[in-house]
């Protein structure tokens, strides 16, 4: 089974599940702050999952190392490769 | 090391979504099971808005989205496609 297959099972169980408990089907009386806190977990479950993706970004973003040398390189090959250019004749 | 301001904004994200984080997990799994008379509703907006506002925050995400492609797209037409 492809990853989006088991990504589409996934959230097609946990959905009827949730349908199930909070759509409020005759016979099921769950106490009402259950309900309450039921009723809105697919938004927040977006919710929660967009503050991870946030926080992994800002941390990679803080602990991502300055690497000094490979930037002084790089600038390095750039420039050799300009002037290469330019001596063929590439117009900048 | 990351520089300072990289490493500042990235904290700074990770402690502002930590805040949204609890913020919302307090709003919509624990305040249903707090007695109305307490004093902690005072901080919490009525619970409708913790649906309604990460919605049309999706909306307007999507909107934003969508509108910068039609720029880009638009400005990226080659000038022998459309006439001047």
């Amino acid at each position: 089974m492809t990853k989006l297959a088991q990504w589409l099972w996934g959230l097609a169980l946990l959905g009827s599940a949730w349908a199930a408990l909070a759509l409020s089907p005759p016979g099921l009386r769950l106490p009402a702050p259950y309900r309450q806190a039921l009723l809105p977990l697919p938004v927040y479950l977006l919710v929660a999952f967009g503050c991870y993706a946030l926080a992994t970004v800002g941390y990679r973003v803080a602990t991502f190392n300055d690497c000094e040398e490979a930037a002084a390189e790089l600038r390095e090959h750039i420039n050799a490769a300009r002037e290469d250019l330019r001596r063929r004749g590439l117009r900048f | 090391q990351a520089t300072a301001t990289d490493r500042a904004v990235g904290f700074g994200l990770v402690a502002f979504s930590l805040a949204l984080f609890a913020y919302y997990t307090l709003w919509i799994v624990v305040l249903p099971f707090i007695d109305s008379a307490h004093a902690i509703h005072r901080f919490f907006l009525p619970r409708e808005y913790a649906v309604i506002i990460p919605v049309v925050a999706g909306l307007l995400l999507l909107l934003f989205i969508g509108v910068f492609i039609v720029v880009v797209t638009w400005k990226s037409r080659k000038p022998a496609k459309k006439s001047e």
